[in-house]
């Protein structure tokens, strides 16, 4: 029996997508964007564990390079590696303590840093510029603009589950 | 035997699934280019772009004011501009009457909205509402009343994906106006810049910066940008130059598709000499 949970979690990427290619770019800075995508997916990966998280990344990875137009396999790879680090704060009785506001944030902000990383691995770029300047535009900043959005959302976060 | 593979699976089933599925990822990632995926890619995107252009349609009529002065204005200077033109253009057309040259000016357009961008600082796409049935093909130019923008990559019925020039798989050989010396221009991640320049070029800062006539992608003059630093690479033949594009690709909104990909005969003819070679 397939939870409903799971059907939720792969039906609301493609309202978040939309979000994500037609407004999130409005409030980008520098060009760098929040990724609404891996707050959803942390989330996933905290509340149904990380096997869930893992498979979760997978494919909204594929589906995100499959119609962005992204190297299919890159976002695939930095999304997989992101839900299963998430998913090691999947523990039964902490579960709702990584989810209060500041945890999660802290928690977004890791997978945010390895999921961009790995796409900036992929995006090929030349071995001549500095890599901890790129490290800070492709990574961390990003990663701490998600994290800033999943901290105004959590804040918003009712006590029980959402989905 | 099972009891071995069913206390392995049991004590490592998460890493058993990441590694599986990276497998997976990466096997995909070298199918990028096959015929397969490309047809997926085009249904895929084409199915989402069709929700896509209602949503940002709602938001670019919030923009229309804006950009109806900012037309306005643009249509003021070009009138001017126009006005000098057509002098230069009939000393231009006896001339090349003389050479009986051919007129290369009339490209078609195909006007275009973007209805979503994903704009990442390494790999920055948009989607364009126009598609085949508009007689896109990948390859075409996409450009503004700036200049280039981008370059169709994948295309279905009704839209299509271009590569802005902030994209590292997007290299375009380009070539100063003044100088009219080529180099490969590349989105380097966090600038635009001509690679392997070498130093004996006469750039300056300032110069305008246009797509070259050898360009096997956009094989017409197409303003990019003015040259905004000259690198000083105290080793080697070869300086970088920083390019700074006309075109802000977080504000574009509406775009054209010229109607243009390099002419089949002239890669053939290429292709072949090559071979004979």
């Amino acid at each position: 029996m397939i939870k409903p949970a799971y059907i939720v979690s792969f039906i609301l990427f493609f309202p978040l997508l939309l979000i994500q290619t037609t407004i999130v770019p409005l409030i980008a800075i520098d060009n760098i964007i929040p990724d609404l995508i891996i707050i959803i997916l942390v989330y996933y990966a905290i509340t149904q564990g990380q096997i869930y998280g893992t498979v979760l990344g997978f494919i909204y990875g594929f589906l995100f390079d499959i119609i962005t137009g992204s190297l299919l396999g890159s976002t695939m790879i930095a999304k997989t590696i992101a839900g299963f680090t998430a998913g090691y704060f999947s523990s039964e009785n902490k579960r709702d303590q990584y989810l209060i506001s500041y945890n999660f944030a802290l928690i977004v902000l890791l997978a945010s840093l390895i999921e961009s990383t790995i796409s900036a691995f992929f995006s090929s770029v030349s071995l001549n510029t500095n890599i901890f300047i790129l490290f800070i535009q492709y990574a961390l900043f990003p990663a701490l603009y998600t994290s800033s959005i999943a901290l105004l959302g959590m804040i918003f976060y009712p006590k029980r589950r959402l989905f | 035997m099972i009891r071995f593979i069913s206390s392995t699976w049991e004590k490592f089933k998460e890493y058993i699934v990441l590694v599986v599925l990276i497998i997976i990822s990466l096997a995909l990632l070298s199918q990028n280019n096959s015929q397969g995926i490309q047809k997926v890619r085009a249904v895929a995107f084409g199915s989402f772009a069709s929700v896509t252009s209602v949503f940002s349609d709602i938001f670019n009529i919030s923009n229309l004011k804006k950009e109806n002065e900012e037309l306005r204005r643009t249509n003021a200077e070009i009138m001017l501009q126009l006005s000098r033109l057509r002098e230069s253009a009939i000393v231009n057309d006896d001339l090349k009457g003389l050479l009986a040259l051919k007129d290369s000016t009339k490209y078609p357009l195909i006007i275009a909205s973007i209805i979503s961008k994903s704009l990442s600082k390494s790999q920055g796409t948009v989607t364009l509402n126009v598609g085949s049935s508009s007689g896109v093909k990948p390859g075409m130019p996409v450009i503004t009343d700036k200049g280039i923008a981008g370059i169709i990559f994948s295309v279905s019925a009704n839209y299509s994906i271009a590569r802005t020039l902030n994209n590292v798989d997007l290299n375009l050989t380009v070539k100063c106006e003044r100088t009219r010396e080529n180099a490969v221009m590349k989105w380097k991640g966090d600038r635009l810049v001509m690679i392997n320049v070498p130093k004996t070029f006469g750039l300056k800062k300032g110069d305008r910066i246009v797509t070259s006539e050898i360009s096997s992608i956009v094989p017409v003059p197409i303003p990019v940008g003015i040259v905004a630093e000259i690198g000083n690479v105290e080793m080697g033949i070869f300086n970088e130059v920083t390019i700074q594009p006309f075109v802000d690709f977080q504000k574009v909104e509406n775009v054209f598709v010229l109607g243009l990909v390099k002419s089949k005969e002239i890669d053939d003819i290429e292709f072949n000499f090559l071979n004979k070679r």
